[in-house]
C-alpha cells in the first residue's frame, strides 16, 4: 500500500523538475515530463485499485510522518485509500493526464510553457492531497493548495490586469469559504477530539441526529464547500476563472478544484446524515444554483463563459444529490461530469485555437466541416450534458432527478426545468459554433494537431460510455459504481420508486428534451438567429440575464466598496485623527507643561529670593503645625 | 557558561568591529561572528544546558547576573541568532554610511536581545531591554530614510515611556519580596500578590510590552517607523524586537500577576482582535509596500497577543511557533521590499508593476513569502495561525471567527500588493531591471526554505517548547 | 571674663532673641524689596550679624565658648564673601552701568 505515496509524489516531482529546470527545458520537454508523471500517477492509482480489490479490505491508511502533535491534537500526514478516494484519484490523474497531453499542443509556443506545466503538476498534486488525506487537515492542505494553484493559473497571463483581478477574486472567494471550513474543522476537533476521518465517523454515531453541534459543524464545512464548488453565494469567481488558459479551465472544472466540495461532503456523509437541517439547506442552495446559473448561461456569448455557467449549474445538481442524501449519485455525477466537461472545455480550446484566440460565439459558425473531430467529440459531450441516453450524463442526471422525485415531485419539476434550460443553451452553443455559415471573414480554421485531438477522442468515448459504470436496476443493471462506493459513503436509502413511474419520468424528460433541441435547432440553425451584439438594447429581463443578474456589481457595492471606505475611514479618521493625535498630544502636553513651569525661571534674582524665603517660611510653618 | 558566551560574542565583536577601517573587513567579521553565534545556539539546542550562569553583580541590592534558558527563551534566542546573520548580510554590497559603526550597532543589538531572552532576573532583564533600544535608535536615526528624526524620536520616547512603567513595576515587586529583597524571577513568581494590586500592576507591566509588540491602540509608532527604517533596521525591529514584547509578557504577566491576567484577559483578547481587523482593513487601502507590510505585521502580532491571553495549550504553542514563523517571514518580506526599492527606486504601488517580466525568480520568491504571510498550509504561517485560532476557538467561537478573518483580509491585501508590484505589463521605465543576484539568493533561499520547511515539519519546534508551554498553562 | 558673662546675663535672653529676629527680618525684607545691589549686600551683612549676635548671646547664656568661635568664623567668611560680592558689584557696574539687581536676569536657560 505504500505505493500510494507515489500517487501525489509523482506530480510533485514533476512540479519540481519543470519548476526548477524552467530555464533549461526546451520545446515540449516540460510538457512531456509533466504528462508522463501524471500518467504514471494514474497507472499507480489503477494498480492500487486492483491491489485494494484483491486484498479484500475496504480501506488502507498510509502514514508518512507525524505532522502536528500537541496535546490531544494529533495530526498525522497520512493518506486514506478507500473506494471513494480511489475513485477520485483515478478521475484526477486520468482526466489530468489527458488535459496535460492536450496542453502540450495547446500551449505550444507559449514563452512560459515550462512554468505552466509546473503549475499544472502542482495543481494535480494539491488535488491528490485533498482526495487522499486521511484527516480533515491534510484535506485542508490540498483544499488551500488547489486555491493557490487556481490563483496562479487563472492569472497565468499576468500581463493582463483583468486576469490578475479574476485570479485574486478566485483566491479570496475560496478563502472566505476556507474560513468557514477551518472553523468547522475546529468545532469538529473539539467535539470529537480528533480530525481523522475514521475516528470522527466512529464517534459521530454517539451524537443525536439534528443536534446543534452536528448541524453547526456540517454548516461550517458546507461554507467551505460552497466556496470551493462555486455555489450561491460564492460562485462568482468561477465564471471569471475563464481568464486562464483553456486547459486550466478544463482542469479546474472537470478534474480538480470544484469537485472538492462535493468530495468533502460525500466523505463526511456520516456527519451530514445526522444533520437534516443542513441537508435541506444544501438542497435549496444546490437547486437554486442549478437553475440560476443555467438561466445566466442562456445569454452568454463567450464560449467559455457558457461552459463556466454550465459547470456552476451542474455542480448545483451535484449539491442537490448530496442534499437528498444520495452521495454516491453525486460522486457518480462528478465522474460523468468530469468526462464530458473536460471534453467540452478541451473542445472549446480546440475551437479557440482554430479561431486564433477568438472566444465570441457570435463570430464563429460553420466549423462543423472544418473541425470534424472537434465537432463530433463536442457533440458527444453536448448530448451527455443534456442527458440524452445512452450518453453518460443521462445516467447520472436521471438518477438525481429520480431521487428528487422520491423526495418531492416539486423538486423534480424544478430540477427538470433546469435540465431543459441546460439542454437549450448547450445546443445553442453547439449550433452557433458548428452550424450555419462562418461569421468571421479572414479566419481560416484548421483542425488541431493529434496531440490535442487524441485526448478529445478518448474523452468522447468516456463521455459516451461512462454511464454504463452505473446501470440502474431499471435497465437490468446492478448500480456497480454506487455499490462500489458504499463502503466509503453512507447514502440515505429512500423508498424505491416503482419502475413504471420511473419509466414515465424518463419518457417525459426525453420528450421535453427533444422539444427543446428542436426549438434550439429552429432558432439557431433554421432561422440562423445570432445573439445581438453588445451595443443592442435588450429588454429588461434579458439584459439582466446577459449581465449575470448584476451579482458582481451587487457584491462590489455591498462588500468591496464599504470595506474600502472603512479602510479609508479607519486610516483617515481613527488613525490620523484620534490615535495619532492622542500620542502627539501627550507629547505636546509635556511641552506645554514645560512652557508653563519655565516661567518660574525667568532669571529674576528677586523672584528667586522671594521664592526661597517663601519656601523656607512654608517649611517652618509646616514643621510648626506638625 | 555557554550562555554567557552567547552573550559575549556579539558584544565583544560588536565593540571590536567599530574600530575596523575597511568596509568589507567589518562586514565579514560581523557575519562571521553572527554565524558563530548561530552555531553555538544550535549547539545549545542540541545539548540543552540545565545549568544557567550566575555571578555576583550588585551586591548591596542582592541582584545577581544570572542567565538561564527554558523553552520560551530558546525559541526567542534561536530566532534572534538565526536572523542576525541575514540582517548583516542584507547590508553587503550596498553603499552605506560608516559600515563598521553600523555593524557594531547591529551586533550590540544582538547581544542585548540575547541578554533579554536569557536574563533570569527582572533587573537584568530591564537593563538589557533598554540596552537593546539604544543601538536600534542609532540604526534608525543615522541609516533611516525620510523624516527619520521625528519618527525615530517618537519611536524612542514611545518605547521608553513604556519601559518606565515597567521599571516602576519591577521596583514595586522588588520591595514586595521577603527578606533581603531580590529581583529574581523565581522570587517574583512566588509572590502572592492580592488581587486588587494585581489588577493595576498588570497594566503597569503590560504597557511596555504592549507598546513593543505593538497592540492596538499602542501601535501608532510602528507603521511610520517600519516604513522609514533601513532594511536592516526593519528586519531587526519587525523580526525580533516585536518578539521582545511577547516574551516579556509571557515572562512577567502570567507567572507574576496571574489574577490580573485573568481579570483583564477578555479586554486584551478583544484589543488583540480589534487590532487584527483594524490593521488588516487599514492595510488594504495603503499604497506603499512597506507600510502595507508593516500593517500586516501588526495584524499578525495582534492575533498573537490575543492568542497569548487565551493561554491554553494550543494557543501558546501556536503563538511560540508563530514567533518563529512570523520573524522569518517578515524579515524576508522586508528584504524583498528593499529589493523592490533598489530595483525601481520606489515602494509606492502607483509607480510599480510588471516586475515579473524582467525578474521572474524575484516574483516567485516574493510570492512564496507572501504565501507564508497569508498562512497557506505547508508554510510555517499556517501551523502557527491554525493552532492560535484553535486556541481562540476553545475559548469562544466568536474569538476564532474574528481572529480567522485575518485569513481572508490578509489574502486580500497581500495578493493585492503582489499584483501591484509584480504582475501586469512591462513598464518602459523598468526595462533595465535585473533579476536577483547571488547575494539575494544567499539571503532569501534559506529564509524561504525555512518558511516551507517549518510548515511541513513543525514538530521539532513543538518538541523544543514542550516544557515551556505546559509550565505556562499550568501557571495560568 | 566672668564679669562679662554675668553682665550679659543681666539682660534676659528673650530680648536678645527679639532684637536678632528684628534685625534678621529687616535684612530679609531689605533683600526682598530693594533693587539696589549695594543695599542687598548690606542687608545680607545685617542678617549675618543678627545671627552672630544671637549665637554670641546663646554662647554666653550656656557658658559654652564654642558659639563664640563660630561667630569669629562666620565673620571671616562674611568678610571674604563681601569681597567677592563687592567685586561682582564693581563688574556689574562696569558692564551694565547700573547696580539694579533686576538687570541680572541671565540666570536662565
Amino acid at each position: 500500500m505504500n505505493l500510494a505515496l507515489l500517487v501525489p509524489l509523482l506530480p510533485l516531482l514533476g512540479f519540481l523538475i519543470t519548476g526548477l529546470g524552467y530555464k533549461k527545458l526546451k520545446h515540449n520537454q516540460a510538457g512531456i515530463i509533466a504528462s508522463m508523471l501524471v500518467a504514471l500517477s494514474f497507472i499507480v492509482s489503477v494498480t492500487l485499485f486492483f491491489i485494494l480489490k484483491s486484498s479484500g479490505k475496504d480501506s488502507a491508511t498510509v502514514t508518512l510522518f507525524n505532522w502536528i502533535n500537541i496535546g490531544s491534537l494529533n495530526i498525522p500526514f497520512a493518506f486514506l485509500i478507500d473506494h471513494l478516494s480511489l475513485t477520485m484519484m483515478m478521475i484526477v490523474t486520468g482526466i489530468g493526464t489527458l488535459i496535460h497531453i492536450y496542453s502540450i499542443g495547446y500551449m505550444h509556443g507559449d514563452e512560459r510553457v515550462n512554468s505552466f506545466f509546473a503549475q499544472m503538476n502542482l495543481f494535480t498534486f494539491s488535488m491528490l492531497l485533498l482526495v487522499m488525506g486521511s484527516n480533515y487537515l491534510v484535506l485542508f492542505i490540498g483544499w488551500e493548495g488547489v486555491g493557490l494553484c487556481s490563483y496562479l493559473l487563472i492569472g497565468f497571463w499576468y500581463k493582463n490586469p483583468a486576469y490578475n483581478y479574476a485570479a485574486r477574486k478566485a483566491f479570496i472567494m475560496n478563502r472566505i469559504g476556507d474560513l468557514g471550513f477551518i472553523l468547522g474543522i475546529l468545532l469538529l476537533f473539539f467535539t470529537f477530539k480528533s480530525v481523522t476521518f475514521s475516528e470522527v465517523f466512529q464517534q459521530a454515531g454517539a451524537l443525536q441526529t439534528g443536534s446543534t453541534t452536528i448541524t453547526l459543524i456540517t454548516l461550517l464545512l458546507l461554507v467551505g464547500a460552497l466556496g470551493k464548488s462555486a455555489q450561491i453565494p460564492l460562485y462568482t469567481w468561477l465564471p471569471d476563472a475563464m481568464a486562464g488558459p483553456t486547459p486550466v479551465s478544463a482542469l479546474i472544472h472537470a478534474a480538480t478544484m470544484v469537485t472538492a466540495g462535493i468530495y468533502m461532503i460525500a466523505r463526511s456523509s456520516i456527519l451530514y446524515n445526522l444533520a437534516p437541517v443542513t441537508l435541506e439547506v444544501i438542497v435549496v442552495i444546490g437547486l437554486a444554483t442549478a437553475i440560476f446559473a443555467a438561466i445566466i448561461g442562456l445569454k452568454q456569448n463567450d464560449i467559455k463563459k457558457v461552459l463556466a455557467y454550465s459547470t456552476v449549474s451542474q455542480l448545483g445538481y451535484m449539491f442537490l444529490a448530496l442534499g437528498l442524501g444520495a452521495y454516491s449519485t453525486a460522486v457518480f455525477h462528478v465522474t460523468t461530469h468530469a468526462f464530458f466537461k473536460a471534453l467540452l472545455f478541451l473542445g472549446a480550446g480546440s475551437v479557440i485555437h482554430a479561431m486564433g484566440g477568438e472566444q465570441d460565439i457570435r463570430k464563429m459558425g460553420g466549423l462543423k466541416s472544418k473541425l470534424p473531430v472537434t465537432y463530433l467529440t463536442f457533440l458527444a459531450a453536448t448530448l451527455a450534458i443534456s442527458g440524452i441516453p445512452p450518453f453518460s450524463g443521462f445516467f447520472s442526471k436521471d438518477m438525481i432527478l429520480s431521487k428528487a422525485f422520491e423526495q418531492n415531485p416539486m423538486l423534480y419539476a424544478l430540477a427538470l426545468g433546469g435540465a431543459l434550460i441546460t439542454c437549450f443553451y448547450m445546443f445553442r452553443l453547439l449550433y452557433l459554433v458548428f452550424f450555419g455559415e462562418n461569421r468571421t471573414a479572414n479566419v481560416h480554421p484548421h483542425e488541431s494537431p493529434k496531440v490535442m485531438t487524441v485526448p478529445l477522442m478518448i474523452l468522447a468515448v468516456l463521455s459516451t460510455l461512462g454511464g454504463f459504470l452505473n446501470i440502474p436496476a431499471l435497465l437490468g443493471g446492478k448500480l456497480g459504481f454506487s455499490s462500489y462506493l458504499d463502503s466509503a459513503v453512507t447514502s440515505k436509502s429512500g423508498e424505491e420508486m416503482n419502475h413504471t413511474t420511473e419509466m414515465g419520468l424518463i419518457a417525459l424528460s426525453l420528450v421535453l428534451l427533444a422539444i427543446v433541441i428542436y426549438w434550439a435547432y429552429n432558432t439557431f440553425v433554421k432561422k440562423a438567429e445570432v445573439p445581438a451584439g453588445d451595443e443592442v438594447q435588450l429588454p429588461a429581463f434579458q439584459k439582466a440575464v446577459a449581465n449575470k443578474f448584476y451579482v458582481d456589481e451587487l457584491y462590489r457595492a455591498v462588500f468591496e466598496k464599504p470595506l474600502a471606505s472603512l479602510s479609508v475611514f479607519l486610516f483617515k479618521k481613527v488613525e490620523s485623527l484620534i490615535l495619532d493625535p492622542a500620542v502627539n498630544n501627550i507629547g505636546r502636553g509635556t511641552a506645554v507643561l514645560g512652557a508653563l513651569t519655565r516661567k518660574l525661571q525667568r532669571g529674576n534674582i528677586s523672584f528667586y529670593l522671594f521664592a526661597m524665603v517663601a519656601g523656607i517660611l512654608l517649611f517652618i510653618v509646616f514643621i510648626l503645625i506638625i | 557558561m555557554i550562555l554567557l558566551i552567547l552573550l559575549l560574542i556579539p558584544f565583544i565583536s560588536g565593540l571590536a568591529v567599530a574600530f575596523f577601517k575597511g568596509t568589507q573587513a567589518a562586514r565579514t567579521f560581523a557575519v562571521a561572528s553572527a554565524i558563530l553565534n548561530l552555531v553555538i545556539t544550535i549547539f545549545v539546542l542540541v545539548n540543552p544546558v540545565s545549568e544557567g550562569y550566575s555571578a555576583e553583580w550588585i551586591g548591596f541590592m542582592n541582584i545577581q547576573f544570572n542567565l538561564a534558558t527554558d523553552g520560551i527563551s530558546l525559541v526567542m534566542i534561536l530566532l534572534t541568532n538565526l536572523l542576525f546573520p541575514f540582517v548583516i548580510l542584507a547590508g553587503w554590497g550596498r553603499s552605506q554610511r560608516n559600515v563598521p559603526m553600523l555593524n557594531s550597532l547591529i551586533l550590540l543589538t544582538q547581544a542585548a536581545l540575547n541578554g533579554v531572552f536569557m536574563a533570569q532576573n527582572a533587573f537584568l532583564f530591564y537593563v538589557f531591554w533598554e540596552l537593546a533600544l539604544i543601538p536600534v535608535y542609532f540604526i534608525l536615526l543615522v541609516w533611516g530614510g525620510d523624516d527619520r528624526k521625528s519618527i525615530t524620536l517618537r519611536f524612542f520616547i514611545y518605547t521608553l515611556a513604556g519601559s518606565l512603567f515597567l521599571l516602576f513595576g519591577i521596583i514595586y515587586l522588588y520591595q514586595l519580596t521577603p527578606g533581603s529583597h531580590t529581583t529574581d524571577f523565581s522570587a517574583f513568581n512566588q509572590l502572592q500578590i492580592p488581587e486588587q494590586t494585581q489588577t493595576w500592576l498588570f497594566w503597569i507591566l503590560f504597557v511596555a510590552f504592549a507598546i513593543k509588540m505593538p497592540v492596538f491602540p499602542f501601535h501608532t509608532w510602528q507603521p511610520p517607523t517600519y516604513k522609514m527604517a533601513s532594511t536592516q533596521g526593519a528586519m531587526i525591529l519587525a523580526g525580533v524586537m516585536t518578539k521582545m514584547g511577547i516574551y516579556g509578557a509571557l515572562r512577567f504577566l502570567f507567572p507574576i500577576v496571574p489574577l490580573g491576567v485573568q481579570f483583564w484577559q477578555p479586554v486584551v483578547i478583544i484589543l488583540g482582535l480589534i487590532g487584527v481587523i483594524y490593521a488588516s482593513v487599514i492595510a488594504f487601502k495603503h499604497t506603499n509596500l512597506k507600510t502595507m507590510i508593516a500593517y500586516s505585521s501588526m495584524a499578525h502580532i495582534s492575533l498573537m497577543a490575543a492568542a497569548m491571553f487565551v493561554a491554553n495549550e494550543y494557543a501558546v504553542k501556536g503563538l511560540l511557533f508563530q514567533v518563529m514563523s512570523h520573524g522569518i517571514t517578515i524579515a524576508a518580506l522586508f528584504y524583498l521590499a528593499c529589493l523592490v526599492k533598489e530595483k525601481t527606486g520606489s515602494t509606492e504601488f502607483h509607480q510599480l508593476g510588471g516586475l515579473k517580466n524582467k525578474a521572474p525568480i524575484f516574483a516567485i520568491l516574493f510570492l512564496i513569502a507572501v504565501l507564508g504571510s497569508i498562512a497557506l498550509p505547508l508554510t510555517a504561517g499556517f501551523v502557527g495561525e491554525f493552532l492560535m485560532i484553535a486556541g481562540l476557538f476553545q475559548q469562544s467561537f466568536w474569538y476564532a471567527l474574528f481572529g480567522g478573518l485575518t485569513m481572508i483580509l490578509g489574502a486580500i491585501y497581500m495578493l493585492y500588493a503582489y499584483q501591484r508590484v509584480m504582475l501586469g505589463g512591462q513598464k518602459p521605465v523598468f526595462e533595465k531591471v535585473t533579476d536577483l543576484n547571488r547575494l539575494d539568493y544567499i539571503i532569501l533561499i534559506p529564509l524561504l526554505v525555512l518558511i516551507i520547511g517549518l510548515g511541513v515539519f513543525p514538530q521539532p519546534v513543538f518538541d523544543m517548547i514542550k516544557i515551556a508551554g505546559s509550565a505556562l498553562t499550568m501557571a495560568h | 571674663m566672668k564679669d562679662i558673662t554675668s553682665a550679659i546675663q543681666i539682660i534676659p535672653l528673650e530680648h536678645y532673641i527679639l532684637l536678632c529676629v528684628t534685625l534678621f527680618s529687616i535684612g530679609l525684607l531689605g533683600i526682598l524689596f530693594r533693587r539696589n545691589t549695594i543695599i542687598i549686600l548690606m542687608s545680607i551683612e545685617l542678617m549675618l550679624n543678627s545671627v552672630n549676635l544671637l549665637v554670641a548671646a546663646f554662647s554666653a547664656y550656656h557658658s559654652d565658648p564654642a558659639g563664640q568661635v563660630f561667630v569669629f568664623f562666620i565673620m571671616i567668611v562674611a568678610a571674604a564673601e563681601v569681597a567677592v560680592g563687592l567685586s561682582i558689584l564693581v563688574m556689574m557696574k562696569r558692564n551694565v552701568d547700573s547696580v539694579d539687581i533686576n538687570l541680572l536676569n541671565r540666570l536662565k536657560w
